[in-house]
C-alpha cells in the first residue's frame, strides 16, 4: 500500500536526520506519540472501528435490521452489479465527480489567489465568497435552486441570451445534474479557504528574489507558489475528491428528497441511503458502502503515490 | 516588518491605482454571480409563502414582514431562541473538541516519529473513505447501550476524540509545511513535545485551527442526521431541526417561515466567520515568522 | 468532562423515568398507574400544536401518566423510526399509516392490540364505515387504531373547470373523465391531469373496479399485462398533452402542479387538499373518482392510526392513551381534520368544520367533511385490502417508475418488468 509507504518515507527522513546515539528520545517519542494521539485512537476504537468490523460483515449477509443477519457470502456484491439502479448510481456520481471537483478546485483557486493582495476590503470579500458555503445543504438551496434553473429563469435566460437555449434543468432529467454540479462548484468556499492558509504561507521574499530575476506573475506563480502551496493543493484534491464521491445533501435537497427524476441524481450514497434507510436492506446499504471504501480508496492510493512527483513539503525542500 | 502578500502595497503610484481599481471591478463582478443565490433567500424571506417556491423574482414586489415576525410566537410552542441556543451549544463546543483534539493526534502524525504511526496514519485516512450512513446504527446502538440517547454526548463524542479525519490530516498537512528547523532547533534546547506543541506549532498553524474551527461551526450548525436521531425531547432541538417544523407532507407547508428562519440561522454563522476570518491572516504576521 | 458526566446522568434518569418505569412492573396492567410514554408523530408546526393540546387535556384526566412529545417531517420520521425500532428504543406510541403495518409487524415491533382491547382500555367500537379494519394485518391482527379516515378523491381547479365549461359528476366514467381533460386541453391549453398513473393508491381503486386490487394475499395483486395497458395509455395522455409533461410539475415541486396553474386535476387523498388553498390562487374542490361501470368507485376509508410499540412498558396506560385521542370528543374539537377525517362517531360529531380561523382552512375542511358523507351515501365504500411487508418500498417505486415512463425514459414493457421485480425484492426484505 502506498499510503503505507508514504508514511514509511516521511518515519524514515526523520530518522535519517536524527543523531543515531539517541535511542532514548526513540522510546520517549514512542510514548510520547500515543499520548498525543490518544484521543483519536480512544475514538477511532470506540466509535469508528467497531461499527466498520461490523459493517463489513454486514456486507456479507441478508440483515434487515431486525432480524438476526444471514451469512450470504458474495450475494449482495453480485446482486449488486446485475442491479440496474446500481449501475445507474455509479455513472451518475462518475459524472458528478469527474465535472464538479475539477471546476470547483480551480474556481476555488483561482478567487483565493484574486483575495490573496492586500486591497482594501480584503476581510469583506473573503466573507463574500464564503457565504455560499455557510449555506451548506439546507432546504433555502432546495427553493433556490429551483428559482434559477427552471423554465425561464435567470440561468435560462442568461444562457438564451447567449443562444444556448435549454430550457429548465430542475424538471429535466437530463440536465438536472448539472445543476447539481453548479451547486457543488458555487459551494467553493471550503477549498478556497484552504488555498488561502496555504497561500499565506509562502515566504514572500522567495517572491521577491523572483522579481529580482525579472520572473513574471505566471512564471512565479509556476515556480513559486505552485509547488509552495502543493501539500495544500494535494489536500484539496484528495478531500474534494473523496466527498464528491460521498456527496448526499446537496442531491437530497435539490432533488426534493428522492434523487429523481428518472434517478438523474441518484448518487452513490443516495441509493446506498435509500437501500439502507427506505428499504430496510443493511446487507446489500453495507457492501454498497464498502464497494465504495475500496473504490475510493483506490483513488486515494494513486493520489498519494503520485504527490512524490509533484508534492513539496518542507521535509524536502530544506 | 514583512508585509502579508506577495504584492507590494499599492502606493500612490497611479500604475498601481487602476491595478487596484481593475482589481475591485473584477472581484465585484465575479460577486455578483456568486452571491446573487444569496440574495434571493435573503429576498425570499420577505415574499409571502404562496410566492416563494417557483419565484422568478429576486426581490419581493411587496416585501413583507410577516414570516420573520411569525418567528416570535416560536415553533408549535417552543421558542425561536431555545433552537438557538441548542445549536450554539452544539457547534460552540463541537469547535472546542474539533481543535483540541484535532490538534494533538496532528501534531504526534506530523511530528513525532513513533512505532506504528505509518499504519494509524493510513488507518486514520481510511475513516475518510466510509460513508457515514453505514455507521450510524451500530453507533446509534453502542449508544443506545450506554443509555446516552436524547443527550449531546453522542454528537460531540466524536468531535473531542478527533473521529472527524478531514481535521486532523488537515493539521497534519500544515505542521509538515512548517519549517523544520524550528522544532529541531527548540528540541535541540531540550523543550519537551508539550512546549514545542504548545509554543511553537500551535501558534504557526493558527490559520489551520481558525480554519478547523470555522468548518466545524458551520458543520455541527448545519447538521441534520445527528440531531434527528439522537435528540428526542423537542426542548433539545436544534435549528435544523426545528426547520423541519415548517414542512407539512399532506397539510400546508410554511414556506415563508421556514426560510424566515433559515435566513436568521445564517446570522450565527456569519458572525463567527467575519469574527475569525481575521485571524486567518493575522496568524502568520503575529508569529513574527517570515 | 464534567458536563459529559452530568448529561449522561440526566440521561439516564430519563431512559429509567421511561414507560413506565416509575411504578415498576406491577402498574403494567393498571391502566392508571403512573408511566411516562414517549409519543411520536410526523407533521408541521400545527399539528404539533393540536396535539400538545390534546395531550395536556390527557394529563390533567390522568395526572399519573405523562406524554412526551417527539415529532418531526414524515421523510425524517421514518428515517429516525427506522434507527431506532432497530436500536430497540422505538417511541411507545407512534403515529402509522398502511403502508408501514405489516413491515414492522413482521419485525416485531407492532403491539397486538387485542389484549388491551379484551381489557377493556382500549375501544374499537364506533369507527366511521368500518375503519378500524384499516389498523389489521392479514390475518385480522390489529396493530393500529385510525385517528383520520380519508378516501381518495379528485381535486380540480374549479375555475378552469368552469371556463371549460366541463364538469365532474358521480358515477362518471373514465372515458368522461379523459374527454373532459381534452376539453380543458383545447380551451385554456393547459393540461388536464398533473399526472395520475404514479399514484399507486388510485390505481388500486382502478383494479378494484375491475375486481382486482393493487395488493392480494401478500403479492401484487394485478398481472404484468394490466399494468402495461396503464402505463401505456399513459405514456399517450402525456404526450398529446392532456396529462402534465412530467419536467414541468417536477420543476414547481415542492408545491403541486395543480395549484401552480400547470393542470386541471389531481387525484389525492380528500384530506390533503387542504394544501391547494394554501399554495395556489385558484379556487379547489373535490370531486369523484372516475368509474369503470358507472356506479363503483372502488374506494375505501384509508387513515393515519396510531400503534404501541412492543418495547413499551406501560401498555395498558398507553392504549388508555391512543382510546382518548381516538374516541375522546374534545381532543376531536382540538385536532379538527388535521390527520384526516375523524375516525370516531364519537369526534365526528363533536367536531363542526368550518370555523377554523384560516377561511381557506376552514372552507376546504367543510368540503372534504360533505365529499365523505356523499361517498359514504352513495354506498361504494368498501374495504382496504391488507397491505403486505414492503408497501411502502412498492409504492415509492411505482411512483418512479410511472415517471421513468412519461420522462421516456423506459419503454413500458421494460418499465413493468423492472417494477415488477423491484416489488418482488421488497416483499422479502
Amino acid at each position: 500500500m502506498s499510503l503505507v509507504k508514504d508514511a514509511t518515507v516521511l518515519a524514515e527522513e526523520v530518522n535519517v536526520v536524527r543523531p543515531v546515539a539517541q535511542k532514548r528520545r526513540g522510546r520517549r517519542d514512542n510514548l510520547a506519540g500515543y499520548l498525543f494521539m490518544s484521543p483519536w485512537l480512544a475514538g477511532f476504537l470506540l466509535l469508528t472501528a467497531g461499527p466498520m468490523i461490523a459493517s463489513l460483515y454486514y456486507a456479507f449477509t441478508d440483515y434487515n435490521l431486525f432480524a438476526a443477519p444471514k451469512w450470504i457470502g458474495f450475494d449482495n456484491f453480485t446482486a449488486m452489479f446485475d442491479d440496474p439502479r446500481w449501475q445507474k448510481s455509479v455513472q451518475v456520481t462518475l459524472k458528478y465527480v469527474v465535472i464538479g471537483t475539477p471546476l470547483k478546485l480551480l474556481l476555488a483557486l483561482g478567487v483565493a489567489l484574486l483575495l490573496n493582495q492586500s486591497r482594501r476590503g480584503q476581510g469583506l470579500y473573503r466573507a463574500a465568497f464564503y457565504a455560499p458555503s455557510l449555506i451548506g445543504a439546507s432546504v433555502s438551496v432546495g427553493f433556490v435552486w429551483r428559482a434559477l434553473f427552471s423554465d425561464n429563469a435567470v440561468v435560462d435566460k442568461g444562457l438564451g441570451s447567449l443562444g444556448l437555449n435549454l430550457g429548465g434543468w430542475i424538471g429535466d432529467p437530463d440536465m438536472i445534474l448539472y445543476s447539481l454540479v453548479a451547486l457543488t462548484v458555487w459551494q467553493f468556499g471550503a477549498p478556497m479557504v484552504i488555498f488561502l492558509a496555504g497561500l499565506k504561507q509562502v515566504p514572500r521574499e522567495l517572491y521577491e528574489a523572483a522579481a529580482v530575476d525579472g520572473a513574471g506573475p505566471l512564471r512565479r506563480f509556476w515556480n513559486i507558489t505552485l509547488p509552495m502551496i502543493s501539500p495544500v493543493l494535494f489536500f484539496n484534491v484528495l478531500l474534494e475528491s473523496i466527498h464528491s464521491f460521498q456527496i448526499f445533501g446537496s442531491a437530497y435537497v435539490v432533488s426534493n428528497t428522492f434523487c429523481g427524476p428518472a434517478d438523474a441524481t441518484l448518487v452513490y450514497t443516495c441509493y446506498l441511503y435509500q437501500k439502507g434507510f427506505q428499504q430496510s436492506q443493511m446487507g446489500f446499504a453495507s457492501a454498497m458502502a464498502w464497494m465504495l471504501l475500496l473504490a475510493v480508496a483506490l483513488v486515494t492510493v494513486v493520489l498519494f503515490w503520485s504527490q512524490k512527483k509533484w508534492v513539496h513539503y518542507e521535509e524536502d525542500v530544506k | 516588518m514583512t508585509t502579508l502578500t506577495p504584492e507590494l502595497k499599492s502606493g500612490a503610484n497611479p500604475r498601481k491605482r487602476t491595478g487596484s481599481l481593475v482589481w475591485h471591478v473584477f472581484a465585484i463582478a465575479v460577486l455578483c454571480v456568486v452571491l446573487y443565490p444569496v440574495v434571493w433567500v435573503i429576498g425570499a424571506a420577505f415574499k409571502p409563502g404562496k410566492k416563494i417556491v417557483g419565484s422568478l423574482d429576486l426581490f419581493p414586489a411587496d416585501p413583507i414582514l410577516d414570516n420573520v415576525k411569525g418567528l416570535a410566537d416560536g415553533i408549535a410552542g417552543i421558542s425561536i431562541s431555545t433552537f438557538f441556543t441548542n445549536s450554539l451549544f452544539y457547534a460552540g463546543m463541537a469547535v472546542v473538541g474539533v481543535v483540541i483534539s484535532s490538534s494533538l493526534t496532528a501534531y504526534a502524525f506530523a511530528k513525532i516519529p513513533f512505532r506504528g504511526r505509518k499504519l494509524l496514519f493510513a488507518l486514520m485516512i481510511g475513516t475518510l473513505l466510509l460513508p457515514y450512513h453505514v455507521l450510524l446504527i451500530p453507533q446509534y446502538v453502542m449508544f443506545q447501550k450506554l443509555e446516552l440517547i436524547n443527550t449531546y454526548v453522542p454528537l460531540l463524542a466524536g468531535k473531542f476524540l478527533a473521529t472527524e479525519a478531514f481535521f486532523v490530516f488537515l493539521m497534519v498537512q500544515f505542521m509538515r509545511g512548517l519549517p523544520r528547523e524550528l522544532d529541531e532547533a527548540a528540541r535541540l534546547d531540550g523543550c519537551g513535545h508539550l512546549r514545542i506543541y504548545w509554543s511553537i506549532v500551535l501558534p504557526l498553524c493558527r490559520p489551520a485551527l481558525i480554519t478547523s474551527a470555522i468548518f466545524t461551526f458551520i458543520n455541527a450548525w448545519n447538521d441534520f442526521m445527528g440531531p434527528l436521531i439522537y435528540l428526542n425531547e423537542p426542548s433539545k432541538y436544534t435549528v435544523s431541526l426545528g426547520l423541519m417544523m415548517f414542512r407539512d407532507q399532506q397539510g400546508i407547508s410554511d414556506y415563508g417561515g421556514q426560510i424566515a428562519m433559515a435566513m436568521m440561522a445564517l446570522i450565527p454563522v456569519i458572525a463567527f466567520f467575519m469574527a475569525f476570518q481575521r485571524y486567518l491572516i493575522d496568524g502568520m504576521a503575529t508569529s513574527g515568522l517570515k | 468532562m464534567l458536563k459529559v458526566a452530568g448529561a449522561s446522568v440526566a440521561a439516564l434518569g430519563l431512559t429509567a423515568a421511561g414507560c413506565g418505569g416509575d411504578g415498576g412492573s406491577g402498574d403494567a396492567g393498571n391502566a392508571d398507574g403512573p408511566a411516562t410514554l414517549r409519543f411520536a408523530w410526523w407533521g408541521g408546526e400545527p399539528r404539533a400544536v393540536k396535539i400538545k393540546k390534546a395531550i395536556a387535556l390527557f394529563e390533567k384526566k390522568n395526572p399519573k401518566i405523562k406524554i412526551k412529545p417527539e415529532f418531526t417531517d414524515y421523510q425524517a420520521f421514518w428515517e429516525k423510526f427506522q434507527t431506532q425500532a432497530s436500536g430497540g428504543n422505538p417511541p411507545d406510541v407512534f403515529l402509522n399509516s398502511v403502508a408501514f403495518l405489516a413491515k414492522y409487524d413482521k419485525r416485531g415491533v407492532l403491539l397486538d392490540l387485542k389484549s388491551q382491547v379484551d381489557a377493556g382500555n382500549l375501544s374499537l367500537k364506533n369507527f366511521r364505515g368500518g375503519v378500524e379494519t384499516a389498523g389489521q394485518v392479514s390475518g385480522g391482527k390489529q396493530v393500529a387504531v385510525p385517528v383520520g379516515a380519508n378516501t381518495m378523491s379528485l381535486v380540480i381547479d374549479k375555475k378552469a373547470w368552469d371556463k371549460a365549461g366541463v364538469e365532474p359528476k358521480f358515477g362518471w366514467t373514465w372515458d368522461e373523465y379523459f374527454t373532459s381533460l381534452q376539453t380543458i386541453q383545447d380551451k385554456l391549453k393547459i393540461a388536464g391531469d398533473t399526472g395520475y398513473a404514479g399514484v399507486m393508491y388510485l390505481y388500486d381503486l382502478y383494479l378494484r373496479q375491475n375486481g382486482k386490487a393493487f395488493f392480494k394475499d401478500g403479492k401484487l395483486g394485478f398481472a404484468q399485462d394490466d399494468l402495461t395497458q396503464w402505463w401505456s395509455d399513459y405514456y399517450k395522455r402525456v404526450k398529446s398533452g392532456i396529462v402534465a409533461d412530467p419536467k414541468k410539475i417536477e420543476q414547481v415541486k415542492p408545491k403541486s402542479g395543480l395549484s401552480a396553474g400547470l393542470a386541471g386535476a389531481e387525484f389525492t387523498w380528500d384530506n390533503f387538499s387542504v394544501r391547494y388553498e394554501g399554495e395556489g390562487d385558484s379556487d379547489y374542490a373535490l370531486a369523484p373518482i372516475p368509474t369503470t361501470d358507472g356506479k363503483d368507485t372502488g374506494q375505501y376509508l384509508g387513515s393515519l392510526m396510531l400503534s404501541i410499540s412492543t418495547k413499551c412498558e406501560a401498555q395498558a396506560q398507553a392504549a388508555k392513551f391512543i382510546d382518548f385521542m381516538v374516541h375522546d370528543p374534545e381532543v376531536g374539537k382540538v385536532m379538527g381534520y388535521d390527520m384526516g377525517v375523524l375516525a370516531t362517531d364519537d369526534q365526528f360529531e363533536a367536531y363542526k368544520p368550518g370555523a377554523e380561523t384560516d377561511k381557506a382552512v376552514a372552507e376546504a375542511n367543510k368540503g372534504i367533511a360533505a365529499y365523505e358523507s356523499d361517498v359514504e351515501k352513495a354506498g361504494v365504500l368498501g374495504k382496504i385490502t391488507p397491505h403486505p411487508s414492503g408497501a411502502d418500498v412498492v409504492e415509492a417505486a411505482f411512483l418512479r417508475i410511472a415517471g421513468d415512463v412519461a420522462n421516456a425514459k423506459q419503454k413500458v414493457p421494460a418499465a413493468v418488468k423492472q417494477f415488477f421485480s423491484e416489488a418482488e425484492a421488497a416483499f422479502q426484505a
